[in-house]
Formats: C-alpha cells, sequence, structure tokens
C-alpha cells in the first residue's frame, strides 16, 4: 500500500532531524518554566508534552492545559477574551497606544494567572461554591489594575457582580463597590450610581471588610460621597440648586457616617458652597463653619483656607464687611504661622480686593504687596504676575484719587504738591527710590 | 447488484514495457475494468471491492485521465492537457472524500478503504509526496482503518500525517483539528486516555480558532472529551461538558426549526451529520439517566434535542415515542 511503503523512511527521520534543532530551545525553555522535575535521562527524548510546549504558541499551550483538566468553561472565556483583544487592537488606529502594547496572548504572566483563578472558579462552580467562584473572580479584577488592563478589570467585576447565583455573597458585593470605583474613575456616573447603591444596599447589615482589610460599609459611603458630589456638580453649574443641594444631602449624610472627617469636613464645605451659590449665606454659614472646626481639629490647614475663603465671601455678599476682614486677618495669620504659602498669598490678594472695592486703596495696595512678596518667595510667575497687576492697579488707583482731589481743590498748598510732585517726577524715572516717598507726600 | 465488468488483462495489448498492478493490493494485475480498462485487479475479488466503494462513481471520469498517454505528447499545447488532468485530479479526490464520509456515516468501513486509498495516491500524484495536502487523505484512510481495528496501520498512518503536519508550519487550523481528532481516537482505541486527552484537547483548540468556540464542530471534541472524563470517573466534569454540548446543539437545532418552518425542504446540512449527532445525544440521554444524581433539566434538554432532530427529519414516530417515553416524561412534569 502507498501508505505503507513510505513509513521505513519517515519515521527515524523524526528524531534524528528534530534534536539538534530543538534542544537549545528546550534548554531555554527549561530554565523559563523551571521544569526541575524532568530527569537527566529523559532529556534525550522528549515526550509529546514537552515537545508541544516548546513548537506551540503560549496561547495554545495554556488552552490545551486547561481543556485537558477539563476547564472547558475557563477555555472558552479565555479564548473569548484573547479574541476581543485581538479585536480591539485591530480596531484601534494605527500607531495608537493600544497598537503598541503587547498582545494579550504573549503576556504569559497573565495568561497563568487567568488560567490558575479561572480554573479554581471553574471547579467551584461545578460543586456549586458560589462564594469562591465569586471570590476568584474578584481576585482577577483586583489583579488587572494596569491603566491598559481596565476592560479585563470591568470583564471581572461584572462577571462576579452580575451573576445570578452568589450574586449577595461578600466578594459579589465587594465587586460591586471596585466597580462603582472604576465608573467614577472614567466619569460614568450614573453607572457608578446605579451600583454603589445596590452595594450599598447589601453591606448595611454586614460587617464585611474588603480585600485590604478596609470596612466596606466605609468604603461604599466615601464612594458614594464622591458620586454624589460629582453628580451635583452638573445641576449646580446649570442653577438648578434643589437638586444639587438634594444631591449633596445625600452625599453629606453618606460622609457624616463613613467615619472618615476629612471627607465630612469636605461634605460641609461644599454643602455650604451649595447653598451660597443658591443665595442662603445663613446656612452657607453653618456648614462652612462646621467644615472649619472639623479642618482645625484635623489639622487640615488646606481644608481650613479653603473654608475660610469661602465663608468671607460669604459675609462679604451679606454686606458685613467688617466680619470679612476680620475673618480674612485671621485666614492670613493661620496661614502664615502654618507655612501655606499659597493660602497666605490668595488670603493676602482677597483682602486687597475687599479694600480696593471699599476704596480703600492705600491698604489695598499694601496687602497686595503683601501677596505679591510671598508669591515672589514662592517663585509661582503666573501668580507673581497677577499680584503685580493688581498692586500697580491700587496705586495707580491710589495716585489718581489725589492728583484729581488737589487739582479740583486748586489751593496753594495743593497747588505746590502738585508741583513738587512734578518737579521730582522728572528724576522718578531715573530713580524709582522716590516713589515712594513722592506717592506718600499726598497722605 | 452490478458489481462492474470484468474482462481479463491482454498483457500483448498494452504497449512494450508497461506493467498493470493491481489498483488496491498493487500486485501484478491479472483482470481490468471492461468499461474504462483503464484500472486493473489482481483478481475479480479486488474489482468487485473497488466497484463498490469507489469505482462505480468515478469509473469514466478516470477515462481521461489515465488513457490519452498516447496523444498527449502529440498535442501541441502539452502543458494545457496536464493542468486540464491537474483540476480532473483535485475534482476525484473531492468526490473520493465525499464518498468515504458517506461510507462512514453508514458505518461501511471496509468499503470506504478503496476511496480513502484511491484519494491518497491521487493527492500523491498532483500534490507530490509529504505535502500537507496529503494529510486529510491520511486521515480517511486512518478513519477507515480504525473502523476496522487495525490499530497498527492507523498508527503508522497518523505518524505519517503528523510529520507532514510538522514539516509545513503552513498548514490551517482546520487540518491540525482534524489531525488531533484522529490521533484522540487511536489514544482512546489504545487505552491511553491522557495522550487521548492531550490530543483532544488540541482539536478543540484548533476547532475553536477555525469555527468558533460555540460552533457543532467544537462540541464534538467536547463530547469526545467528556467521554473520556466519564471512562475515568470523573463524572462532574463529564456532566459539565455534556450539558455544553447539549446547550449548543440545542441552539442550533432551535434555530434550525424556527428556520425549518419557514422554508420547508430545504437541503438540511444536519443531514451529512446526522447519525453522529443522533448517536450523541443518546449516549448524553443515556449517561444523565443513569446518573446516580439525575438532572432532570438536563435529560429535558437532551430529550428535546432528539425530538428537535427527529421532528427536522420528519420522523413522527420516534418524536411521538420520546416525547411519551415514561421516564422521560416524569423528568419533564418535574
Amino acid at each position: 500500500m502507498a501508505a505503507q511503503r513510505r513509513t521505513a523512511f519517515f519515521l527515524p527521520e523524526i528524531n534524528n532531524n528534530n534534536k539538534g534543532r530543538r534542544k537549545s530551545t528546550l534548554h531555554r525553555l527549561k530554565d523559563s518554566l523551571q521544569t526541575g522535575s524532568i530527569p537527566d535521562k529523559s532529556a534525550q527524548t522528549f515526550s509529546r508534552k514537552e515537545i508541544a510546549l516548546l513548537r506551540n504558541s503560549l496561547k495554545q499551550n495554556i488552552c490545551v492545559e486547561m481543556l485537558q483538566e477539563g476547564y472547558h468553561r475557563s477555555f472558552s472565556e479565555l479564548f473569548f477574551l484573547l479574541h476581543s483583544d485581538q479585536d480591539r487592537r485591530a480596531a484601534a488606529e494605527p500607531g495608537s497606544a493600544l497598537r503598541l502594547q503587547t498582545p494579550l496572548e504573549e503576556q504569559q504572566g497573565k495568561l497563568e494567572t487567568m488560567r490558575l483563578h479561572l480554573s479554581q472558579a471553574e471547579q467551584a462552580e461545578r460543586i456549586g461554591s458560589w462564594s469562591v467562584v465569586c471570590e476568584q473572580r474578584l481576585i482577577l479584577g483586583q489583579y488587572f489594575s494596569a491603566p491598559e488592563d481596565l476592560w479585563l478589570s470591568f470583564h471581572f467585576y461584572h462577571s462576579c457582580a452580575d451573576r445570578e447565583e452568589g450574586g449577595c455573597c461578600r466578594p459579589a458585593v465587594e465587586a460591586r463597590a471596585c466597580l462603582a470605583d472604576l465608573y467614577l474613575q472614567q466619569g460614568d456616573l450614573e453607572q457608578a450610581r446605579q451600583k454603589a447603591e445596590l452595594c450599598f444596599n447589601q453591606v448595611d447589615d454586614g460587617a464585611w471588610q474588603d480585600s485590604d482589610g478596609w470596612s466596606l460599609r466605609v468604603r461604599v459611603r466615601h464612594t458614594l460621597w464622591r458620586i454624589y458630589s460629582r453628580l451635583s456638580d452638573a445641576p449646580l453649574a446649570a442653577g438648578d440648586y434643589n437638586e444639587a443641594l438634594e444631591l449633596l444631602h445625600k452625599g453629606y449624610s453618606m460622609a457624616a457616617e463613613s467615619e472618615d472627617k476629612q471627607i465630612e469636613g469636605e461634605a460641609n464645605y461644599q454643602l455650604g458652597l451649595a447653598y451660597q451659590a443658591s443665595g442662603d449665606h445663613d446656612a452657607a454659614k453653618k456648614f462652612f463653619s462646621t467644615s472649619m472646626q472639623i479642618c482645625g481639629t484635623r489639622q487640615d490647614a488646606d481644608g481650613l483656607g479653603k473654608a475660610y475663603k469661602a465663608m468671607a465671601k460669604s459675609l462679604e455678599s451679606e454686606g458685613n464687611i467688617d466680619g470679612t476682614v476680620r475673618l480674612l486677618e485671621e485666614l492670613t495669620d493661620i496661614s502664615r504661622s502654618n507655612g501655606l504659602q499659597y493660602n497666605l498669598v490668595d488670603a493676602c490678594l482677597c483682602l486687597g480686593n475687599i479694600f480696593f472695592t471699599m476704596g480703600q486703596y492705600k491698604r489695598a495696595s499694601e496687602s497686595f504687596l503683601q501677596g505679591y512678596e510671598v508669591a515672589c518667595h514662592v517663585g509661582d510667575v503666573a501668580l507673581l504676575q497677577k499680584a503685580q497687576a493688581l498692586v500697580a492697579s491700587a496705586r495707580a488707583h491710589a495716585l489718581i484719587g489725589g492728583y484729581s482731589a488737589d487739582v479740583a481743590a486748586a489751593t496753594p498748598t495743593a497747588l505746590q504738591r502738585l508741583l513738587a510732585w512734578k518737579e521730582t517726577r522728572r528724576c522718578q524715572e531715573l530713580n524709582t527710590d522716590s516713589t515712594d516717598r513722592t506717592v506718600t507726600a499726598w497722605y | 447488484m452490478i458489481s462492474g465488468a470484468t474482462c481479463s488483462v491482454v498483457a500483448l495489448a498494452s504497449p512494450k514495457g508497461t506493467d498493470t498492478f493491481c489498483e488496491l493490493c498493487q500486485r501484478r494485475a491479472h483482470v481490468q475494468c471492461s468499461r474504462c480498462q483503464v484500472t486493473f485487479y489482481c483478481d475479480a475479488e479486488h474489482q468487485r471491492a473497488d466497484w463498490v466503494g469507489i469505482h462505480e462513481r468515478i469509473c469514466q471520469l478516470l477515462v481521461p485521465l489515465r488513457s490519452p498517454t498516447l496523444f498527449s505528447s502529440q498535442h501541441p499545447d502539452c502543458i494545457e492537457t496536464q493542468i486540464k488532468k491537474v483540476r480532473m485530479s483535485m475534482e476525484l479526490i473531492e468526490i473520493c472524500k465525499s464518498v468515504a464520509q458517506s461510507k462512514f456515516s453508514e458505518g461501511k468501513y471496509q468499503e470506504a478503504l478503496p476511496a480513502a486509498q484511491f484519494c491518497l495516491r491521487c493527492s500523491m500524484d498532483v500534490h507530490g509526496p509529504s505535502t500537507a495536502q496529503l494529510v486529510p487523505a491520511y486521515l480517511l484512510l486512518a478513519e477507515a482503518n480504525m473502523g476496522l481495528g487495525n490499530l497498527d496501520l492507523v498508527t503508522q498512518l497518523l505518524s505519517q500525517a503528523e510529520w507532514v503536519v510538522l514539516k509545513s508550519p503552513e498548514c490551517g487550523h482546520t487540518i491540525h483539528h482534524q489531525l488531533h481528532k484522529s490521533l484522540g481516537l487511536l489514544h482512546m482505541a489504545t487505552g491511553n486516555l491522557e495522550a487521548a486527552l492531550f490530543h483532544f484537547a488540541n482539536n478543540i483548540y484548533f476547532a475553536s480558532e477555525e469555527y468558533g468556540p460555540d460552533s457543532p464542530v467544537t462540541c464534538g471534541g467536547y463530547f469526545l472529551m467528556a467521554n473520556i472524563f466519564a471512562r475515568q470517573g470523573k463524572m462532574s466534569i463529564a456532566r459539565s461538558l455534556y450539558s455544553e454540548v447539549a446547550q449548543t446543539w440545542h441552539c442550533l437545532l432551535t434555530k434550525r426549526l424556527e428556520t425549518h418552518s419557514q422554508k420547508a425542504n430545504e437541503p438540511d446540512f444536519l443531514f451529512s451529520q446526522r447519525a453522529e449527532v443522533e448517536e450523541m445525544l443518546r449516549t448524553m440521554l443515556e449517561f444523565e439517566q443513569n446518573a446516580s444524581r439525575k438532572d432532570s433539566a438536563q435529560v429535558a434538554l437532551v430529550a428535546h434535542c432528539l425530538a428537535m432532530l427527529w421532528f427536522l427529519e420528519g420522523d413522527s414516530a420516534k418524536v411521538s415515542h420520546i416525547t411519551k417515553s415514561p421516564s422521560i416524561n416524569f423528568t419533564l412534569t418535574q
């Protein structure tokens, strides 16, 4: 028979030809896979499996091993993911970041991890232990934390959170919390809110901890506060204060019970701001002062600065200028003593602005100058230039005021002063030191 | 049954130096087919076997392929005739494949042998020895011998096929898929279950690459693997695989049923693998019914598949039989 005739010369060639060519690759593979268990004797003749490991792609080896162990669902999931990775990359623009990434099927660590946890999940699925299934999937979701693997993270969290069986076990609830965080990061606030609220309802009556040992309840409150606060941005910008306030109050109640003082202070501040925007300064002041208190006890100078400024603004809009000035001076002191340069500049400029609007140009220019000096010290050019312009404008206003008063008065003393100024102005261009003296001559 | 007409070879009638050999066993020929006069046999026995196996289909097709050697040298455009010949050979290969497949599905392995052999010979003539195109022919031959229980021969054939595949990296997924399936079946027959698992796993991998992980082809691989796990006593894995297979076929048959009611009497793609599918479903049903912990949902699913399959064939007696079967009725009502 035709087939038989050739057997004699086909078979020996397999061995002869293969050995020399494959050996070096096998040694490399041996090192990488650390298959130290192979005894030296069998290094001469490789088993079918070892040859397959050498010849075939990483993807094929992993898939085949999974199938051999009977994990067919894990196989089809992994297969699906690898193909979606290919599709994603094929759909990407040539030369884009996605194209330049290493394909998933070439990253051994990731493939091995997926194989391990998917197999364990499938094993647990067969015996109906759903919480283990969810836990394994949660681990995978957390494993893919790199930005380029975000889609995998989403996939595994969803596969954990959206399953019918075991949807209320701790890992599934934690997966929802993680999803809420991810969606929040991505800016998909509605999805984030939905996941977080679901998670919040389920976590409410349990003392569960997440994988890092945090209380899940605190964590989800934290997330919810951030979601509500971000959600309120849009209605606030559109002037729909009722809705914004409703959202912020929800967030506030989350923050208040989260045992985290920082976000509680922040929540108070945000609510205050919303009230301030809506024109309800009393309520705003109440929240600002709570925020100031919390920040004071927490030694959070940054938060304190923000709260002070907001409070001062509220007082100013109410017409309580003295209060505003007092508050801002207090803020300047606090900032100076804490060494918070930016806050100090801010406070000084605010104070200057208030004096400026009141027409007290000299005091305004003093405040601005103070701010300017601190800004010089900080070395922030943009801030420095802003302060510079403000100083100049305040001084100019001061100068014009005196000058026009003298011109209008037309008394001998006034004329004298004008003449003296006129005389000194020439040298003023040459000698900048004289500027201050001339200006002070008016007051 | 007419098994072709025979006449004895008259050695003097053929040109000097041409020896004629039996189509099946390559021994010196004594008789020839009187219809085409280009096919020779050692005895009437082989002639009959070849006639039943493949020759009846291709008898007249062989005439232009084998006889015109005398004229071709005189023909001005010799290359064109060569091309024509190659094209005819390719056609013949396809015919042989389909004939062999249909013989397999009828369980007539002995009768499939001539077709498979001719397929291999023809492939060698067209593509040369040890080329990737020979693999399907080797696999056909192996499958026929497997059915006949000639495991040694199967081993030889498959190692040849494997060697060819090794040497031709351009082999497609389909060839790998088929080769691993055959190798798996061989190991399963020799009782080497681990090796069989390895090959079936590869079979599934390549089938998934070629047809997608949900296709019925891949599903066939799952079924084979499940059988091994069942033999190894790993019932939970086997059950999980069977349920995957049942679900895939259920989906497929349901879709089929919907289109069937729209346009009746369409040629059915299931028909070629019908026997195989029915066998598969029956095995699964039996497995589930014999299991200690019965999964009635699975039983119902498989029974529904079978019923749909028979309905699509128009075999209403079997459909009513299965729906009235007490054990299935029991599980369905549960």
